[in-house]
């Protein structure tokens, strides 16, 4: 199995009482919600979740601007956070890849990082993996797409979960977008470095996802849905996304709001 | 240990690849070419996904294929030897250039040594590299491109777009267009067929009358002294065994040690480039013309060119670079070049892999606009068949690219060329943020209580998006509140 | 050619110097094991008719024929195309048997030419005058659908390049598998001879706006010869 390649590929954790949520700096300000929300979807699977408040951000911005020494201090300041030795369940795919890949790399000379690495779980991937949740849809039926951040899809598998998770909803029907593969344009400080560039491939990922003809598209990276839902509300277009967390709760809920922020 | 760094003369690419911004700002504004890119990298892209159907063999020639690769660069030099033993008791001659324009001077003195003046060649990037044609004309010799997309690229007095299909920008329109102004008696037509046979016609007669064939080498087999070539139009085996002399010229990351490693490579070779099996030609050039055989070169020349190759050999991480077979799988993949297509890098190597090795061959200073071009998407690395982990490269060069420069360059020309002072406080700042909690609680909830204020426009984001909405309350402060979650201070 | 020379060997010092700087002293002794992938082995049946399948998606034709047949075969072809004129070598296997079917007087009229000249003097006798060729081949592979020609004075490089259609005769029990097992098998890293020629097609390009087109350069097309006579063992 090793040598396909797939980063994501790994053993997982029996089902452990409580777990750590990291939140990312992004949900932080932006999208708090989608953080309660997986707050939530946890404890309601009879997870205790722990929520450390000196966490900030893994690093990855300044990481992949090359300013090494710089991510490298602020991704130190982040595991000393996650004392207790159980699962660390992220919120994004991108910064799961980042602290659980490039971590390793980053912080090569940290004693116990490989431990640290190992216990970091991308939200989507935790519940099917490690959950295994049953999921109960009450939603009305529905057309939706989903978009996969690249780091997320590479890096942690989250297409498969994504869509696992997505599957189980019994209303609700996956509408496969062109080119669903490839990247929004998004790319960190890439989008305003390089923005004509960046904003060719959001204008073609935004008209994919229209074209799709979906009430709305779900992700599990914030970073992607800024980029695509700033893009969306420009171009005066309705359709918006919405992290999988919270969309996942409101179906189980049985209350979809209809309007993600 | 000694580091040589690589300076290398300014050429034509160190001004193109300079202008980077320009050209992509004059590139994406190009709505046909645009279209063409699209459509082209729509079809290569389902070519190759449709020639690896079986996962697992796909990722166990890829794993055997690195492997390969990075044991023939771990005994590069000593393989280097081995070849230039085994080629030159073949009765192939050998010239070693560490500059491009050392390569041109060898190959043009080869040429005038036989008073000549007609050369026909095969697709070489290395020649492309070197400027080859140019340097050739200016000695009354002329270089006649002979696979038809560098024929057409040619006439079109423009470069390569693409390394494996170097006419791809254009499509068959545009190239009946280039047709008729430059070939005489050309009946003007758009039929695919019919372009193809006036090129094979023009063609024909230039091989005929060739004194000298150039190819490049896409293997060079040390063990047995053989030069390898692949290809389906039969320009690289007219242009190996038609003229009486054949120079043939290629990187030094070229050889492998062994005959056995070429079937796997060659496999993943045009599988990944073009979803073929395998090529129609596969040319195995091992002596020149023996006592006896009616044709076939007299003279065989190998010339290996270094031009930056070992300046990236000399960091074990950057190496890996040096694994590239030139499939141009990683360009059919990548949404930045099919976006702007090949030309605007301004570098002989477009697409991802041109971003990881250009800066050798030009200086980080010259291309220090091409690392962060990039998302960090990964489609390239996850598509490269000896899978050069060119996400992380990028990473690598960004940090190059950004340090602090110190007297002497330590690992490459051109390092720190993307250092701002301001950009460099800015991240500084961002750090000492993040690493201090409270300072960065305090700051994210002023943020969210000036969310009312926040400017509509801000900086280049907002050309194209709506401003990103900030939250009343941070994720922070929510937890805070609630009952369950144990928020931990 | 002593500046050429001495430029030479200082370039090639400097290169090899910089290149063993950084890897002298590396344990070649402890480098990572290899994988390759098992190819599921292939029957006789299954290894011609994926033979003759890549063969045919690569745009060629594929007639079988007994040795008794070859010459008749090669005459249709030519006659349907209006062909009256054939080159090829004079010591290959089938070469007498072409011969003197050719020369028969009741022939349709094919006139048979030797490759028996330098081409650097008789380009013309060999772009402009021979619009069809035959050659023999030394051994086929399966996997890709891929003749493999070893060139010589006999049947030059050029024999298969230059003339618009090729003929060329595979003898199914010289078919391998795959290109790996045939260089393991033949011990080819022994001894190559000067060219070795792999073919799996006519020549074609798809450079112009994706676009398949033969002819390219080498032969429009490729017609494959295909002796498969169970009782006609080596």
């Amino acid at each position: 199995m090793a040598i396909l390649n797939s980063q994501h590929l790994r053993d997982y954790p029996a089902r452990p009482d409580k777990v750590y949520l990291y939140g990312t700096c992004l949900a932080d300000t932006l999208f708090p919600e989608s953080g309660m929300d997986a707050i939530t979807l946890l404890e309601q699977q009879g997870i205790e979740v722990l929520f450390p408040m000196g966490q900030t951000c893994c690093g990855q911005p300044a990481y992949n601007s090359g300013y090494e020494q710089e991510a490298r201090k602020v991704a130190l300041a982040q595991i000393k956070q996650f004392p207790l030795e159980i699962p660390i369940v992220i919120i994004s795919g991108s910064c799961g890849g980042m602290m659980r890949h490039h971590y390793a790399d980053l912080l090569r000379d940290e004693p116990g990082i490989e431990d640290f690495c190992n216990r970091i779980f991308e939200f989507t991937e935790f519940l099917v993996h490690v959950l295994k949740i049953k999921l109960q849809d009450k939603g009305a039926s529905e057309k939706v797409a989903l978009h996969t951040s690249c780091a997320a899809r590479r890096e942690m598998g989250v297409h498969i979960t994504g869509r696992a998770l997505l599957s189980q909803l019994e209303n609700v029907t996956l509408i496969t977008h062109e080119n669903e593969s490839e990247c929004c344009g998004f790319g960190g400080t890439f989008a305003v470095k390089h923005a004509d560039i960046s904003a060719a491939m959001v204008a073609d990922k935004t008209q994919s996802l229209l074209e799709a003809d979906v009430v709305r598209y779900v992700t599990a990276d914030n970073g992607c849905r800024m980029n695509i839902n700033g893009s969306l509300e420009y171009q005066k277009q309705s359709l918006r996304g919405e992290h999988i967390a919270s969309y996942l709760l409101s179906r189980v809920t049985g209350g979809t709001d209809g309007e993600p922020s | 240990m000694t580091v040589n760094i690589h300076h290398p003369a300014p050429s034509k690419h160190t001004a193109k690849a300079k202008n980077f911004r320009t050209s992509v700002e004059r590139d994406l504004a190009d709505e046909e070419l645009r279209e063409n890119f699209r459509g082209a990298m729509k079809f290569l892209s389902e070519r190759r996904k449709s020639a690896f159907p079986d996962e697992l063999e796909l990722q166990t020639l890829r794993e055997q294929c690195r492997l390969i690769k990075q044991r023939c660069l771990l005994k590069l030099p000593y393989l280097l030897e081995q070849l230039e033993d085994n080629l030159t008791r073949n009765g192939i001659q050998v010239h070693w250039a560490e500059t491009t324009e050392e390569a041109n001077s060898i190959i043009q003195r080869i040429i005038s040594k036989r008073e000549a003046t007609r050369v026909v060649k095969g697709k070489s990037m290395v020649s492309e590299e070197t400027e080859l044609n140019a340097y050739l004309e200016k000695f009354g010799i002329e270089c006649l491109e002979a696979d038809m997309g560098e024929y057409i690229v040619q006439l079109a007095k423009e470069e390569p777009s693409h390394i494996i299909v170097p006419a791809i920008h254009k499509n068959k329109y545009q190239v009946a267009d280039l047709f008729a102004k430059n070939i005489p008696g050309f009946e003007h037509t758009t039929d695919v067929d019919k372009l193809i046979n006036e090129g094979r016609r023009v063609l024909r007669d230039k091989f005929k009358h060739a004194d000298v064939g150039i190819t490049g080498v896409n293997f060079a087999v040390a063990e047995t002294g053989t030069l390898c070539l692949v290809e389906n139009e039969g320009n690289g085996q007219m242009c190996t065994a038609v003229p009486n002399v054949h120079i043939a010229m290629t990187g030094i990351e070229k050889v492998v040690e062994w005959l056995d490693d070429v079937p796997p490579l060659l496999s993943l070779l045009t599988r990944s480039a073009t979803g073929q099996a395998i090529t129609t030609y596969f040319n195995m050039i091992t002596k020149p013309r023996q006592p006896g055989e009616k044709d076939g070169p007299e003279e065989v020349h190998l010339v290996l060119l270094d031009n930056g190759r070992s300046q990236a050999f000399a960091d074990e991480e950057l190496r890996q670079t040096l694994q590239c077979i030139r499939c141009g799988a990683c360009m059919n993949h990548c949404p930045v070049y099919k976006r702007i297509g090949g030309h605007a890098y301004g570098t002989v190597y477009p697409g991802p892999i041109g971003k990881i090795i250009s800066p050798h061959m030009l200086g980080l200073d010259a291309t220090k606009d091409l690392p962060t071009a990039s998302s960090l998407c990964g489609a390239c690395g996850e598509v490269c068949p000896v899978k050069i982990p060119i996400p992380k490269l990028l990473l690598r060069l960004r940090q190059e690219s950004v340090k602090v420069a110190g007297p002497e360059e330590t690992v490459m020309g051109g390092e720190g060329a993307n250092r701002k002072t301001t950009e460099a406080l800015i991240w500084q700042g961002w750090s000492a943020m993040h690493r201090h909690p409270a300072l960065y609680r305090a700051s994210m909830w002023l943020a969210t209580r000036l969310h009312k204020f926040m400017p509509a426009k801000i900086g280049p984001w907002t050309s194209v998006r709506s401003a990103p909405h900030i939250a009343p309350k941070t994720l922070h402060e929510l937890v805070a509140q609630r009952k369950n979650t144990r928020a931990k201070p | 050619m002593s500046t050429i020379h001495s430029e030479r060997s200082g370039a090639r010092g400097r290169i090899l110097e910089k290149l063993k700087a950084q890897v002298a002293g590396a344990d070649y002794g402890k480098l990572p094991a290899e994988p390759s992938y098992a190819y599921p082995p292939m029957s006789r049946d299954a290894a011609l008719a994926r033979f003759t399948e890549c063969l045919q998606a690569n745009h060629a034709e594929v007639i079988e024929v007994s040795a008794e047949t070859i010459p008749l075969a090669i005459e249709r072809e030519l006659v349907k195309r209006n062909i009256s004129k054939l080159i090829c070598g004079q010591k290959g296997k089938f070469s007498g048997s072409l011969e003197s079917y050719f020369s028969r007087s009741d022939s349709e009229g094919i006139e048979l030419v030797k490759y028996d000249f330098p081409l650097s003097d008789n380009k013309s006798r060999l772009f402009d005058e021979a619009p069809a060729s035959f050659t023999h081949s030394r051994c086929s592979i399966a996997a890709t659908g891929t003749i493999v020609l070893w060139p010589s004075e006999d049947e030059p490089r050029t024999l298969s390049l230059v003339p618009p259609l090729h003929f060329v005769l595979v003898d199914t029990h010289k078919m391998v598998s795959d290109f790996a097992t045939l260089l393991k098998s033949e011990h080819w890293g022994a001894e190559l001879p000067a060219n070795v020629l792999l073919i799996s097609g006519p020549s074609k390009t798809a450079d112009i706006q994706q676009t398949l087109a033969y002819g390219a350069h080498g032969p429009k097309e490729l017609v494959v010869l295909l002796l498969n006579n169970n009782t006609d063992k080596e």
